[in-house]
C-alpha cells in the first residue's frame, strides 16, 4: 500500500451536553446545520479538499445517526480502495474494554488502526467546528519546521482570550507558554483543537501519558503541556477566516444566522472548497401559491405554504398555510402546522408542530423545541 | 415477488419537435423537474419493485445519459450480482422518432436476455412521467399464464395521444392493436411484461422483420398472439412536445400528482445526487407556486415554473409559466413568460422573452441572450 503523508483522526464521540435538547438523541457532530448540512460534513469536506482520503471517525456518544450519515464516505468523496473513511467506536480487547476517558485516549485504543496505514503525521479535528481549511498549508508549514507538533490557532480579541487555551510563541513560531483559559493572558493566539503531530512523536507520548495515573487523558490538559516540557518542537499555524466551535444553543444559532447572511463567513454557493454532505435524495422544494418567503435559506424536500422570513428550513421540513416562521430555524423533517407562530426557535429534528400552536421566544433569546426523531 | 423478473429500457429514440433541446441527447436524458431526467422514471420503478437487473438501450449520442446514470448506483443497481447493463442501440446514428421497441435495437441485446434465468422481462420506455409498481403487474402476468402482458392506462376518448392504442375483450386480452387512434380509450404505457425465453422466440420468429417495432409486430400478428392487460390507474405524463414538456413539468406544483409521483416514501424517484447548497431567496424574492432546486440564488419574482439546481435570478427579473435548466443565469428586471432555457442559457437583464401557450420559445444550451 502507498505510504500516506497524513492521516485524520476526526473526534466525534462528544456529548455536547451544552447543546441541550439537540443532543439527547444524536452526537454533536451529526446535529443538522444550515439546513442541509450535518456539523461533521465542514471537516470531512476540508480533508476532502485537502487532498487527505484517510479518515478515522471515533465515535462514542449515541452513533445511530452519524454512523449512518457518514457510512462509507462516498458523500465526501472518501471511497477509495487504499484508504476512506473509518468509524471508530471503543471496543473490547483480551482484557475486557474500555470507553475513550478523553481525546488523547481516544486516539491511544486506536494506535494500531493508525499503524496499519503507517503514516509519517496525523492530523487531530474536532467534529463539531464550522470552518473552511485547507490542511495542506498547515502540514507544509509543519514540514518545513519539521515539528513534532504544530497546533492550529486563530487570533481572538484580547478580552476574550482569557476564554481560550492560548498559546504564547517566540518571533518564529515556536511555542514558549500553553495556559489554559488564563485569567492574564500575554498572547491573543487560541488553540482551535486542530493538531498535526509527527506520528512517531505521537505515538510515544500517547503511550507514556496512558502509563501516567494522574492524567486525564486530554490532548490540551496532558499532551501537549507534556510534550512542551521535554522540549519538543512545537509550532502554531497561524489561521485567518471563519472558524466557530458550536459548543451552545446561542453559538450554534449564531453561527448559522452568520451562514445565511453574509457569504463572506462560509460560502457553501462557491465550488473552491466545496461543502459535502449526505443529504441529497429529497425532491426540489415546492413552494405554495401564497407562499412569501424572503431572506431564508430552504432546502429540497422542503413544502412551504406560509410565510418564512429571515430562516432556514432543513431537508424535507413543512410549513403549513397561514404559518409564519421568522429568525427561526427549523430542522430536517419538521413539520410546522396551519397558522402556527413560530419566532427565535430551532425547532428540533422531525419534530411535529400542531395546527395553530405559537413558539416565540423574545429578541435576543434562543430556544430548542421538541424531542428529535430518528428517521432515516 | 418469488418469480425472478429482470428489465430493459429502451433509450434509443428521440423525437424532431423539441428544437434545441434534443440536439445532443435523447429524449431519456431530457432534465425534468428541477432535478430530475426522463429515465428516472424507468430506473426508479424498477429499482422500487426489486428488480436488481436492468438493461438500457443506449442511443448514439449517448453522452448526456450515461453521465447520468453511471453505474447505477442512486437506483441500487451498483451490484456485482446483476445491476447495471448500459447497451449500445443497433446502427451509430440511428435513433428511431416513435418506435419505442424498435426489434433490431432489441436483437442486439439477445445476450441480455440469454445470461440470465429470469422469468420475465419488464420491457419499458423511458421518456414517461410516472410512478408505477410493477410488483401487482408481475403477480397478474404470471397467474394469467399469457407471454405478455400489456399496461395500459384510459384517457378521455379524443384526445391527440401519439403512441398505440388497445382494443381489449372482456377477458382482459387484447383483440387488435391501433396506433394513433383518437376514438380509442386504452392508451399503451410504452411498457410490457414478457417471458424472457418467449421473447428470445420472439427474435428468432420475427427476425426478418428487425427493422419494425415489436408492438407493430404484434399488431400485424395478431391471429397468433395472446396478451393480457393491466390497467394502471395513476398519473401518466406524456412528454412529446415542447407544449407537453411545460405542462408535464407543471405538474408538479399539483398536491395530488405531486404527493403520488415524487412524495411516495415507498417509491421515491431516484435520480443521481448533486450536491448543491440549500437555495437562497433573498430580501426582496417573491416565489409562487413553484417548484425550485438545491443551489438557486434568487431575488426576483418566480410564478408557476420549474426551476432547476444553481440558477440565479435577478433582482426584479420576472419568471412565469417557464422551465430553466440548471445553471442558468436570469440578469436583473428579465421577464420571461412560456421559456424553455436549457442549460447554462445566461439571460442579459432587461430581456423580455415571451412564448405563447401553444407555443413555448425554447432556449438552447449555452445561449446568451
Amino acid at each position: 500500500m502507498k505510504k500516506k503523508k497524513c492521516i485524520a483522526m476526526l473526534l466525534a464521540g462528544g456529548q455536547g451536553s451544552r447543546l441541550g435538547k439537540l443532543t439527547t438523541n444524536i452526537a454533536k457532530p451529526a446535529v443538522s446545520f444550515g439546513g442541509k448540512y450535518r456539523i461533521i460534513d465542514f471537516g470531512l469536506s476540508n480533508c476532502t479538499n485537502s487532498g487527505i482520503d484517510t479518515v478515522g471517525v471515533l465515535v462514542q456518544y449515541k452513533p445511530l445517526i452519524l454512523n449512518r450519515y457518514v457510512g462509507t464516505g462516498a458523500s465526501w468523496d472518501m471511497a477509495v480502495t487504499d484508504g476512506g473513511v473509518h468509524i471508530l467506536p471503543p471496543f473490547a480487547g483480551e482484557t475486557g474494554g474500555e470507553w475513550y476517558e478523553g481525546t488523547a485516549d481516544a486516539i491511544y485504543h486506536n494506535i494500531d488502526f493508525i499503524d496499519m496505514y503507517n503514516p509519517e503525521n496525523v492530523l487531530i479535528l474536532s467534529g463539531d467546528h464550522i470552518y473552511k481549511m485547507d490542511y495542506n498549508l498547515m502540514l507544509n508549514e509543519h514540514l518545513d519546521n519539521n515539528a513534532d507538533l504544530t497546533v492550529s490557532v486563530i487570533e481572538v480579541p484580547w478580552e476574550e482570550a482569557s476564554r481560550f487555551g492560548i498559546m504564547t510563541t517566540d518571533d518564529k513560531g515556536r511555542i514558549t507558554k500553553f495556559s489554559e483559559k488564563p485569567k492574564k493572558p500575554d498572547s491573543n493566539l487560541a488553540s482551535m483543537g486542530i493538531y498535526i503531530f509527527k506520528w512517531k512523536a505521537l505515538r510515544k507520548a500517547l503511550l507514556e501519558d496512558h502509563e501516567n495515573d494522574k492524567s486525564s487523558h486530554d490532548f490540551g490538559n496532558d499532551v501537549i503541556p507534556k510534550m512542551l516540557n521535554e522540549k519538543k518542537k512545537l509550532f502554531v499555524y497561524r489561521f485567518e477566516g471563519y472558524w466557530r466551535d458550536v459548543g451552545t444553543v446561542k453559538s450554534y444559532y449564531d453561527s448559522q444566522m452568520d451562514l445565511m447572511d453574509d457569504m463572506e463567513n462560509i460560502n457553501v454557493f462557491t465550488k473552491d472548497m466545496k461543502v459535502f454532505s449526505n443529504s441529497n435524495f429529497y425532491h426540489p422544494q415546492f413552494l405554495g401559491p401564497n407562499a412569501n418567503i424572503n431572506s431564508s435559506l430552504i432546502c429540497n424536500g422542503c413544502t412551504v405554504y406560509g410565510t418564512v422570513k429571515h430562516s432556514i428550513l432543513g431537508s424535507g421540513a413543512v410549513v403549513g398555510d397561514g404559518a409564519v416562521i421568522e429568525d427561526s430555524i427549523v430542522l430536517p423533517n419538521a413539520i410546522i402546522g396551519r397558522n402556527c407562530k413560530i419566532k427565535n426557535t430551532i425547532v428540533n429534528e422531525g419534530v411535529i408542530i400542531e395546527d395553530n400552536l405559537e413558539v416565540i421566544n423574545e429578541d435576543g433569546e434562543v430556544a430548542v423545541y421538541g424531542r428529535a426523531k430518528l428517521s432515516i | 415477488m418469488k418469480s425472478k423478473t429482470i428489465g430493459l429500457i429502451s433509450a434509443n429514440y428521440s423525437s424532431t419537435e423539441f428544437g434545441d433541446l434534443l440536439d445532443n441527447r435523447s429524449l431519456a436524458s431530457l432534465p425534468y423537474g428541477g432535478r430530475y431526467r426522463l429515465i428516472d422514471f424507468a430506473l426508479s420503478n424498477m429499482s422500487n419493485s426489486g428488480i436488481t437487473t436492468v438493461g438500457v438501450i443506449a442511443p448514439y449520442n449517448s453522452g448526456s445519459l450515461v453521465d447520468h446514470i453511471g453505474i447505477g448506483t442512486p437506483w441500487s443497481l451498483g451490484r456485482k450480482n446483476g445491476g447495471l447493463f448500459v447497451m449500445p442501440g443497433s446502427a451509430y446514428g440511428l435513433q428511431s422518432m416513435g418506435s419505442r421497441f424498435l426489434l433490431r435495437d432489441i436483437i442486439k441485446c439477445k445476450d441480455f436476455f440469454e445470461k440470465d434465468d429470469a422469468d420475465y422481462v419488464v420491457m419499458a420506455g423511458s421518456s414517461d412521467v410516472w410512478n408505477i409498481d410493477f410488483g401487482p403487474v408481475i403477480e397478474q402476468h404470471e397467474k394469467s399464464g399469457k407471454p405478455i402482458t400489456m399496461i395500459y392506462k384510459k384517457v378521455p376518448r379524443g384526445e391527440d395521444y401519439y403512441g398505440f392504442f388497445l382494443n381489449i375483450d372482456e377477458d382482459g386480452k387484447v383483440e387488435s392493436i391501433q396506433e394513433e387512434g383518437f376514438s380509442w380509450s386504452n392508451y399503451f404505457t410504452d411498457c410490457f411484461i414478457v417471458d424472457r425465453e418467449y421473447m428470445i422466440d420472439f427474435m428468432s420468429w420475427y427476425g426478418t422483420l428487425e427493422y419494425m417495432d415489436a408492438v407493430q409486430i404484434m399488431r400485424d400478428n395478431m391471429d397468433t398472439m395472446d396478451i393480457d392487460t393491466y390497467e394502471f390507474k395513476g398519473y401518466l405524463g406524456k412528454i412529446k412536445n415542447p407544449v407537453d414538456f411545460i405542462e408535464v413539468n407543471q405538474c408538479m406544483t399539483d398536491y395530488d400528482i405531486r404527493n403520488e409521483v415524487f412524495c411516495n416514501p415507498e417509491r421515491p424517484i431516484l435520480t443521481k445526487p448533486q450536491d448543491e447548497a440549500p437555495v437562497l431567496h433573498q430580501a426582496d424574492a417573491d416565489v409562487r407556486n413553484s417548484i425550485i432546486s438545491a443551489g438557486c440564488r434568487i431575488e426576483g419574482r418566480v410564478e408557476n415554473s420549474i426551476i432547476f439546481r444553481s440558477v440565479n435570478i435577478g433582482k426584479k427579473a420576472v419568471i412565469k409559466n417557464s422551465v430553466i435548466m440548471m445553471h442558468g443565469e436570469v440578469g436583473d428586471g428579465a421577464v420571461l413568460d412560456r421559456v424553455i432555457a436549457d442549460k447554462y442559457v445566461q439571460i442579459t437583464g432587461g430581456v423580455k422573452i415571451y412564448g405563447t401557450k401553444d407555443a413555448p420559445v425554447v432556449i438552447g444550451k449555452n445561449k446568451k441572450i
